[in-house]
C-alpha cells in the first residue's frame, strides 16, 4: 500500500487527486473519486453559486469522505464562490488560474486546507508563505490552461523550494507516472484526462471517445498570443483557432472565438465547434473504467513498479 | 523604492533599456507575464528586506510602485 503525508493531511486513502476540470468535474465524478479513496474535486469554473451548491449536494449524497472544490480565480464569480466554500464547510480548496493570496486568510481562518495549482517556483513559495498546506505543481503536459515548464522540470524544483507537500500533475495516467512523481519528490499526483473517461463522468460520450482514440501527438497548445495558453485535442476548432492566432485577427475577435467552446465539447459533444481539453497523456488512456477501477489499477501497478525498482541497483 | 531604482531592477531582469521604462509601461509590453511578475516581486522583497505578499493584479510599473508604497505604509 502506498501512503504519503498527503493521505494523513487530507484524510484520504490514496495520494491521488482528480483534476478540477471545468464543465467535466461535477459532483457525481468528485463523489465517485472520493468514495474510491482519492480526493474528488468539483470544478466551480465560471458558473454561479447555485451550480456549485447543487454539485456539493450531489457529491455528499454519494460519499461522506472528503472532497474538494476547484476555484478558478479568473471566474467572474470568484468572490461569491470564495464564501460558499466556507458556508458549505468544504475541507479542501484547490485554486487555479492565478494567485489566490487575497482569499487565503479567510479560507484558512475557516479551517479550509488550501492547495493552489502552481506553474512556477516563485508562485509556489508565495502561496506557501500565505498558508497553503500543499501545492499542485502542474506541468505543461496537462490539458486545459498550461504553463511552459514540464512536469519533469517543475516538480523537483518546486519540491526543493517549499516545505509543504507537492502534488505532481501533468502527464500522469498510470502507476509508472505515480512512481516517477514520487521519485521527483512529490507526495501525490493529480490526474485529469484519465478521470475524464471514468464511468461516473457525465461528459458527452463524443468527448470520451475522442480521448480514447487520441494518440501521443493528438494535442495542441493554442492561446499563447492572449497570454492564456490552453492544451486541447487537435480538432477542426483548435486547428482553425491556431491559424487565426497567427493571422491579423484582433485579440478581441480571437478571444470571442473561444467563448462557449468548452461547454460545446463537454455538454453537446460538438465535434466541429467544441474545444476538447486534454493532456498529452490522452494517448495512454484507452478505456472507460469506474473511478475505483482506475485508482486501484494505478496503485497496484505503482507498487509493482516501486518494488521492481530495487533490482536496478546492482 | 522610486521609479528610477525599480526601472533599473526591471531592466536588468528583462534585459531591456532602462530609459524605455516609465510608470505607464505595462508588464505585458516588457514580456513579463503573470508568473514572471510573481518572480519579480519575490526578487524585490530580497532587495527591500521585507515581504510584500503579492495579493493583487499588477498591470503596469506604476501599479507596482503604488503597491510597494502601500505595503511600506
Amino acid at each position: 500500500m502506498i501512503r504519503t503525508s498527503i493521505c494523513e493531511l487530507l484524510n484520504i486513502k490514496y495520494p491521488i487527486f482528480q483534476g478540477g476540470m471545468a464543465w467535466i468535474a461535477d459532483g457525481k465524478l468528485a463523489g465517485a473519486v472520493s468514495a474510491a479513496g482519492g480526493l474528488g474535486i468539483i470544478a466551480a469554473m465560471n458558473a454561479g453559486t447555485d451550480y456549485l451548491r447543487e454539485q456539493i449536494n450531489i457529491a455528499r449524497k454519494i460519499t461522506d469522505k472528503p472532497f474538494g472544490v476547484n476555484i478558478m480565480l479568473m471566474s467572474p464569480h470568484a468572490d461569491e464562490i470564495s464564501d460558499i466554500v466556507i458556508e458549505e464547510k468544504i475541507p479542501v480548496v484547490v485554486t487555479g488560474a492565478g494567485n489566490p493570496a487575497k482569499y487565503m486568510k479567510k479560507w484558512i481562518g475557516a479551517g479550509i486546507k488550501v492547495i493552489p495549482v502552481v506553474a512556477s517556483v516563485a508562485l509556489a513559495k508565495l502561496v506557501e508563505r500565505a498558508g497553503a498546506c500543499a501545492v499542485v505543481a502542474e506541468g505543461g503536459e496537462s490539458g486545459g490552461h498550461v504553463g511552459d515548464l514540464t512536469t519533469m522540470s517543475l516538480v523537483p524544483q518546486v519540491c526543493d523550494a517549499v516545505n509543504v507537500p507537492v502534488i505532481a500533475a501533468g502527464g500522469i495516467a498510470d502507476g509508472r507516472g505515480v512512481c516517477a512523481s514520487l521519485m521527483l519528490g512529490a507526495q501525490g499526483v493529480q490526474l485529469g484526462t484519465r478521470f475524464l473517461v471514468a464511468k461516473e463522468c457525465s461528459v458527452h460520450q463524443v468527448y470520451k471517445d475522442k480521448i480514447i482514440k487520441a494518440t501521443d501527438i493528438s494535442t495542441i497548445v493554442t492561446g499563447k498570443r492572449l497570454g492564456h495558453p490552453v492544451r486541447s485535442l487537435k480538432t477542426a476548432f483548435s486547428k482553425e483557432y491556431y491559424k487565426a492566432e497567427y493571422s491579423d485577427i484582433s485579440n478581441d475577435d480571437l478571444e470571442a472565438m473561444a467563448v462557449g467552446t468548452l461547454r460545446l465539447a463537454a455538454i453537446e459533444g460538438d465535434e466541429k465547434r467544441g474545444c476538447f481539453l486534454a493532456g498529452q497523456i490522452a494517448g495512454m488512456v484507452d478505456k472507460e473504467q469506474s473511478a475505483a477501477e482506475i485508482i486501484n489499477e494505478i496503485f497496484e501497478e505503482a507498487e509493482i513498479v516501486l518494488n521492481g525498482a530495487k533490482n536496478l541497483i546492482k | 523604492m522610486n521609479l528610477e531604482k525599480l526601472a533599473k531592477i526591471i531592466a536588468e531582469n528583462v534585459e531591456c533599456d532602462v530609459e524605455s521604462i516609465n510608470e505607464d509601461t505595462t508588464f505585458e509590453s516588457l514580456g513579463i507575464d503573470s508568473l514572471a511578475t510573481v518572480e519579480l516581486v519575490m526578487q524585490l522583497e530580497e532587495e527591500l528586506g521585507y515581504e510584500l505578499q503579492l495579493d493583487e493584479k499588477l498591470l503596469t510599473v506604476g501599479d507596482l510602485l503604488k503597491f510597494i508604497a502601500k505595503k511600506q505604509a
